[in-house]
């Protein structure tokens, strides 16, 4: 009699693989985000497999210094007569490498501190909010100015580590507000009655309801990370150790003067030209993450 | 008929529902969430909807407006209002304007809809400004009267956010608003549901009250049949998008004629009586998508499913006197 | 046996603190001295006006939420005295089953994985396998009425209002609890499917000895999760009548218990108004000074209401207990039509 009439079907249990399901049906469904991912995984490429195409010390052409773009240099060549593709496609590795990390830096810290922030309050919260509230005020530029007179940021990593350790304090702060009104929520209250630990009901219960947004800053820290770096190494703040897009940009506006004759132009245009493509092909990308993150707009 | 011309709205306002058929655009594709309603509101009675969750309650209060949005889209059908012709041929201006002169509607979890940053007061402005009324101090002074009509203090709710208002408040102020404009139909869409038995019966006195003070043609929607039974005059029971039984409340609670109003009468957990003389309704609510497309739509949890049903589907057919059910089964079963 | 008592309750008293700053709140006593006794497989209802401080006391007994004063014993140990730990892990053992089963279940993950959550640690604290676990997800849906195979990978937004109550309780059932408690449980289910529930949840006594509080203010279905229960009426943080549910649908002697009931709408075609319905309407000044707080909302208060405030005493037998000055019992519910032919 408690029976309810269900219809049969087969047992769809959730697994790993229905995820890449779920994003390439989400993804295919618009044009405009299959060339987002085009553009992300053609860069992606770029920085992994580049570097091997080309030889460790890019040979350099005295005969061709800042020829204009030809066969044989498809984007022009820099001031010593190096390939300014090869420069782009062995620059690559540094920035987007030292962008991921800037990104997963911060959100890791955000996510977590505002979790934590959000769900225990007290007095952990009131310590977490003040740190975070110090991080959002400290001038992250100037201070990436100061460590880099201490630090060697030949490593992309250690470039990304202070990337992110100077850009969670928003996430921080909008990853708590959202714990704020989830805990409220039954189903915490349940998980509370349930017995579960903290740590679970924290990242097992409350994280997945933040999916899509977490997913989305992500990416957008990707491109916000690849602007402090190229900033940074534009400005000449910060010493060059590794051939990389920032570099090209100031050797291109303060040696090759690409602001007064346009010989150097190209050396300027092609790492300008790689940022902005890439920007777009997250932006293009980035509607997609609310459908593959949000069971609610997945179909069973 | 000029436009800027405020002819009043006539004193009786009935409503004819012709062949109505609405539907949504859903991921799964285009289903149909009413399907060839025919039915007649009558003026000065209190007309009660009943249904499951899904069953259309909802979406047939707001085609009857011409109010159904994306993705709903009205197929087909008419709905005749006296003293203004078919509802659904107009658009735009003129019908913001019939809806003003006509209708007071309160919506679903209406305590949901009022403007977490404006008091309640200014809100009524606004509401009032946008039908163009002009003495806005008198719509004040209404919506203080009928607010003190309902045991509230005038005064106190007009300069209240909605925060600081109860449950039960905040539905009497919906009330208010669909009141204020002097509306001739009003469409109350569960207008008790989460509040407890005490507020629910103010809210139902005020309805009553009001309903017979103005003569007004009354719509409640409702999933509870006592709400139903202690109100309505007529109560008209939607299974899937269709009407299976219409007809006055005693009549159709007494002498249900269609298995679906009968289960959903023996479903209902009682004060008094037989505990056993209550069971549940087999089977479960239909989403649009499983909605059969051919034969009787409620044939799945029918107790008294015959061959025809998987195949015609059963025609309204006269019932409780003025009334209608449709069933292949009324017939061998009464 | 039915004599145990599984849970006693003495006292209960829980006040929220007042609150400053800009929305400043006067301190509320939602709880004000409750006793009560859930009975080992026993049932029982609590009916109240919203905000009379019944899922407070709920969310208490689930450990939810601290109390102020008062002593609760559980199987007979006293859980004041036990460290938070003990307190914890006795507490688990009572589940709460919330009213709104569209927030109750986590939106982001499947039925599957809301399971295994509890199911995990339930397998460690009796050292079982993943194996366990499963059959265990499965068990409990099939012990609710749903069919695993169909519901184990759907997310709570593909199931109806009516299955996701379900869902919750097998969640609570996980844990092999003592006690539900079950908050308006059904009042936001489909009228079509709530008696279901009410079966369902007559059926998990039954057959599992789980003891159940209902809190509900729809007193007709607190009728439904047993033939021997109790109902506790409360007002305003405070039991002001208590009796066996049919006793106290019958003759009830408090006025409040006679308006709540006199509200319960009348199936007109199939009943008759009690001959001495009375509903209060409209608003009402709250009670000042100490004498009895439903006075002022009260048709039949006399001076001495006002001034002096009702004990808990006796009507007729020690089962029937009420706080009224002058208890009087008057029929108040929908009576059924003479049947017709
Ligand atoms: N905006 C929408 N988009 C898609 N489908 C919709 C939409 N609104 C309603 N529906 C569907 O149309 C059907 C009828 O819905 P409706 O809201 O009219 O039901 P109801 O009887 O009012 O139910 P309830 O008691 O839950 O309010 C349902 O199956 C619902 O899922
Ligand atoms: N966290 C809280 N902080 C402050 N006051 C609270 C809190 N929770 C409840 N209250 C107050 O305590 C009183 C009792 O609330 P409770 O939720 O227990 O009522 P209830 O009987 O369950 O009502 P309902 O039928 O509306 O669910 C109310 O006045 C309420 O405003
Ligand atoms: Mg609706
Ligand atoms: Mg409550």
């Amino acid at each position: 009699m408690i029976a309810e009439q269900l219809p049969q079907t087969p047992l769809v249990r959730p697994h790993r693989q229905s995820f890449l399901h779920i994003a390439w049906r989400v993804i295919s469904a618009r044009p405009s985000r299959i060339l987002g991912l085009v553009i992300i995984v053609f860069f992606a490429l770029m920085a992994i497999v580049g570097p091997l195409l080309y030889p460790h010390n890019l040979p350099i052409n005295p005969n061709a210094i800042y020829a204009p773009p030809s066969l044989r240099y498809p984007l022009g060549t820099d001031f010593e007569g190096t390939s300014n593709l090869a420069l782009i496609v062995t620059g690559a590795r540094y920035v987007l490498f030292a962008a991921l990390m800037a990104a997963l830096f911060t959100v890791f810290f955000g996510t977590t501190i505002g979790l934590v922030s959000g769900y225990f309050l007290g007095p952990a919260d009131t310590i977490l909010m003040r740190i975070t509230d110090f991080i959002l005020t400290i001038p992250g530029f100037p201070l990436l100015v100061v460590l880099s007179t201490v630090w060697n940021f030949g490593q992309p990593i250690a470039m990304g580590f202070v990337l992110g350790i100077t850009g969670w304090g928003g996430l921080a702060r909008a990853v708590r507000s959202q714990t704020l009104s989830l805990r409220e929520r039954g189903f915490i209250e349940a998980a509370r009655g349930l017995g579960l630990p903290w740590w679970q009901i924290v990242f097992w219960e409350i994280l997945p309801n933040m999916g899509p947004y977490i997913a989305m800053n992500l990416l957008v820290s990707i491109t916000g990370g690849i602007y402090a770096e190229v900033g940074l190494f534009y400005l000449g703040v910060v010493p060059f150790h590794v051939n990389n897009w920032g570099v090209m940009l100031n050797l291109a506006v303060f040696t090759g003067g690409a602001m007064q004759s346009p010989q150097a132009l190209p050396y300027l245009l092609s790492p300008l030209v790689c940022i902005l493509l890439l920007t777009l092909g997250v932006v293009l990308f980035l509607d997609a993450m609310d459908e593959m993150f949000n069971p609610r707009l997945r179909e069973g | 008929m000029s436009l800027h011309d405020p002819v009043p709205a006539p004193e009786d306002a009935g409503i004819q529902i012709r062949n109505l058929t609405v539907s949504y655009d859903t991921d799964r594709g285009r289903f149909h969430a009413l399907n060839d309603v025919t039915l007649d509101i009558r003026p000065r009675h209190i007309t009660g909807f009943i249904g499951e969750s899904g069953s259309g309650k909802t979406t047939l209060a707001m085609a009857m407006m011409n109010a159904i949005h994306n993705p709903g889209r009205i197929d087909g059908g008419s709905v005749l209002l006296e003293g203004a012709g078919d509802v659904l041929r107009l658009k735009g201006e003129e019908l913001r304007r019939l809806h003003g002169r006509y209708f007071g509607f309160v919506f679903q979890a209406s305590s949901n809809s009022l403007n977490p940053l404006k008091r309640i007061g200014a809100q009524l402005m606004d509401l009032g400004r946008s039908h163009g009324v002009t003495d806005l101090r008198a719509l004040l002074r209404e919506a203080k009267t009928l607010a003190e009509r309902m045991g509230m203090d005038g005064d106190r709710v007009l300069t209240s956010y909605q925060h600081e208002l109860s449950g039960g408040m905040r539905q009497r102020v919906g009330i208010i608003f669909a009141l204020v404009l002097k509306a001739r139909v009003i469409i109350l869409d569960e207008p008790t549901t989460a509040l407890d038995m005490l507020s629910q019966q103010a809210v139902l006195e005020i309805v009553r009250t009001i309903h017979q003070e103005r003569g007004l043609t009354t719509v409640i929607i409702t999933h509870d049949m006592g709400v139903v039974a202690e109100m309505a005059d007529r109560v008209v029971v939607l299974y899937a998008g269709r009407v299976v039984e219409e007809g006055p409340t005693q009549s159709v609670l007494r002498h249900p004629r269609h298995p679906y109003t009968r289960g959903l009468i023996h479903a209902i957990p009682r004060i008094t009586g037989n505990l056993h003389d209550v069971e549940p309704l087999q089977g479960t609510p239909p989403d649009l998508a499983t909605i059969p497309t051919i034969g009787c739509v409620f044939r799945e949890r029918c107790p008294i499913r015959a061959p025809i049903c998987d195949t015609v589907a059963p025609t309204p057919t006269s019932a409780h006197g003025d009334g209608i059910v449709t069933c292949h089964g009324v017939d061998q079963h009464d | 046996m039915g004599l145990i008592n599984m849970i006693e309750v003495r006292g209960l008293v829980k006040t929220f603190p007042a609150r400053g700053g800009l929305l400043s709140q006067k301190a509320v006593q939602a709880v004000k001295g409750v006793s009560f006794t859930i009975p080992d497989a026993g049932a029982v209802a609590f009916i109240g006006e919203s905000g009379c401080g019944k899922t407070t006391i709920g969310r208490i007994l689930t450990g939810l939420e601290t109390y102020d004063s008062g002593e609760i014993y559980y199987n007979g140990q006293n859980l004041t005295s036990l460290t938070p730990r003990e307190r914890q892990e006795r507490l688990r053992k009572i589940q709460l089953i919330q009213q709104d089963p569209y927030a109750a279940l986590n939106p982001a993950r499947t039925i599957y994985q809301t399971l295994m959550a509890p199911l995990t640690w339930e397998a460690k604290r009796q050292q079982k396998n993943r194996d366990w676990m499963e059959r265990r997800a499965r068990e409990v849906l099939e012990l609710v009425g749903l069919n695993p195979d169909v519901v184990l990978g759907k997310y709570p937004h593909m199931l109806s209002g009516g299955q996701r109550q379900r869902v919750v309780i097998a969640r609570a059932l996980t844990v092999q609890p003592d006690v539900l408690v079950a908050d308006e449980a059904v009042s936001m289910i489909d009228v079509s499917l709530r008696l279901g529930i009410l079966t369902l949840l007559q059926a998990l006594r039954r057959d599992y000895g789980i003891a159940l509080l209902f809190i509900t203010h729809d007193i007709a279905a607190a009728r439904y999760i047993g033939h021997d229960g109790r109902v506790y009426v409360i007002y305003q943080g405070e039991i002001v009548e208590q009796a066996a549910t049919d006793e106290l649908i019958q003759s009830p002697v408090h006025p409040y218990t006679q308006a709540l009931l006199s509200a319960i709408p009348v199936l007109r075609g199939l009943e008759q108004p009690g001959p001495d319905r009375h509903i209060p309407l409209g608003e009402f000044a709250l009670a000042e000074g100490n004498g009895c707080r439903f006075a002022p909302r009260c048709r039949f208060a006399e001076q001495r209401c006002r001034d002096e405030k009702p004990p808990e005493v006796a009507w007729q037998h020690e089962e029937h207990r009420h706080t009224c000055h002058y208890p009087t019992p008057r029929r108040v519910v929908p009576e059924p039509l003479e049947a017709k032919s």
